[in-house]
């Protein structure tokens, strides 16, 4: 059972598909998964499962993969205290999160009346490309690259995830700017349609999975350094940000409204 | 007397399994205190312990709930402790407690109080100051059950 644990999640997968269902029925959704790299005992563990139901869990797990070997879970220290929601900082990046969401929510409505010959239309897809990279990217992922992802260990799986999640969705934003260029709608569409699905995935990961198990293991001090480091970033870009919310809201108006009309 | 009355001072024992005195020869759990005073009145915000510090603000009577209270909650933080029930000249401690904010521009603070209804104006004051101050700081609000466990963990919005 040992080896297992240190098993990339989408070779368990496919030898023994039971597994992904098992996983599923207690919230742990690696079953699709683009990568698959994470060891079965990572993704158990920063779950943090109860002692209790992670026990339950590996032992059916271990029955599927090991039928007849003993599974002993490794101690971990256990929660010092119950804690509730998010530290000030990891809330910071989760709200930005909404915004990202909201954006991405335009993305088909945008795309489905695309004329990329029209002027207007391409500076549209312009501005969304510099939301996308501005915002998302330089200003959201910078803060989670440089100062949050900083304080793990940047070669673990979980993390080579999320790096492999942002390097795919610039590339599908550096695509769709090519096919814009070449005046090609179905290259522009199909890219930004498929940067907004890895951000949607890649957010729910992150709000759902990663951030929590990172909240619990960030010290005091850690949680108070990132804070002071994020509002400092926030006051250098607050003006920019005000700028693409209100672009967001104007988007919405707009599209929200194009729905209206057509409903 | 019926049973209802002030629940921060009603009488109560707590069944446990029978220890045997040391003798306090022995320091098995090194203390984990890095200054002097800890009182809320006699501690000054620009004193060094103070600046750019994890800070403790602990009600008195959480050092006695708390089994680990050292090792677990004082560790690599600066203390401050107040009893927001029986302490006098309490409109000092909201002042104090912005100008560790702003002056001594702690890195957060964690306010650790018993779940005992008259705690709650320790928690309340420091929200207060961080309301008043005019630089934020991630405070930690942590609630002590009667028997040293913690009954709620959490983060205020800056």
């Amino acid at each position: 059972m040992n080896e297992y644990l240190r098993t990339p999640i989408r070779e368990i997968i496919s030898r023994f598909p039971q597994v992904g269902s098992l996983l599923e029925a207690h919230g742990i959704g690696c079953v699709p998964c683009s990568l698959g790299t994470c060891p079965l005992g990572d993704i158990v563990d920063i779950h943090g499962l109860a002692p209790e139901v992670e026990l339950a869990l590996m032992t059916a797990i271990g029955a599927i993969v090991a039928p007849g070997e003993a599974v002993v879970l490794s101690a971990r220290p256990a929660a010092s205290s119950p804690k509730k929601g998010f530290s000030p900082p990891m809330k910071t990046l989760v709200d930005e999160h909404r915004l990202i969401l909201r954006l991405i929510a335009l993305v088909p409505a945008v795309t489905a009346s695309l004329d990329v010959h029209a002027e207007d239309d391409r500076q549209l897809v312009v501005a969304i490309v510099a939301f996308i990279r501005n915002y998302a990217d330089r200003f959201h992922h910078a803060k989670e690259e440089d100062l949050l992802f900083a304080r793990f260990d940047r070669e673990s799986d979980i993390l080579q995830v999320m790096y492999e999640d942002h390097a795919n969705g610039r590339a599908c934003v550096k695509a769709a700017v090519d096919a814009l260029e070449r005046r090609d709608p179905a290259g522009v569409t199909d890219n930004l349609i498929a940067y907004t699905e890895i951000l949607k995935q890649h957010i729910r990961k992150e709000d759902e999975i990663l951030y929590p198990w990172m909240d619990r293991k960030l010290s005091t001090r850690q949680v108070g350094e990132l804070f002071s480091a994020f509002r400092k970033i926030d006051s250098a870009f607050s003006e920019e940000a005000g700028r693409y919310e209100a672009f967001v809201r104007s988007l919405e108006d707009k599209f929200a409204s194009n729905d209206a009309e057509v409903a | 007397m019926s049973g209802c009355g002030c629940p921060g001072s009603k009488t109560m024992t707590f069944e446990k399994a029978e220890q045997t005195e040391t003798g306090g020869a022995k320091t098995s759990s090194p203390s984990q205190l890095r200054q002097w005073p800890v009182q809320l009145h006699l501690v000054s915000p620009v004193a060094p312990y103070f600046q750019g510090a994890d800070v403790l603000l602990a009600a008195d009577c959480t050092a006695f709930a708390l089994g680990d209270f050292h090792s677990e909650w004082l560790a690599g933080k600066s203390l401050a402790i107040a009893c927001p029930k029986l302490d006098a000249n309490q409109d000092v401690y909201e002042g104090k407690l912005k100008s560790l904010f702003e002056d001594a521009r702690i890195n957060t603070l964690t306010v650790l109080i018993m779940q005992v209804p008259c705690c709650r104006g320790l928690l309340g004051m420091a929200a207060r100051a961080l309301k008043e101050s005019g630089r934020k700081v991630p405070v930690r609000a942590v609630v002590v059950g009667l028997q040293g466990d913690i009954i709620q963990d959490e983060w205020l919005e800056g």
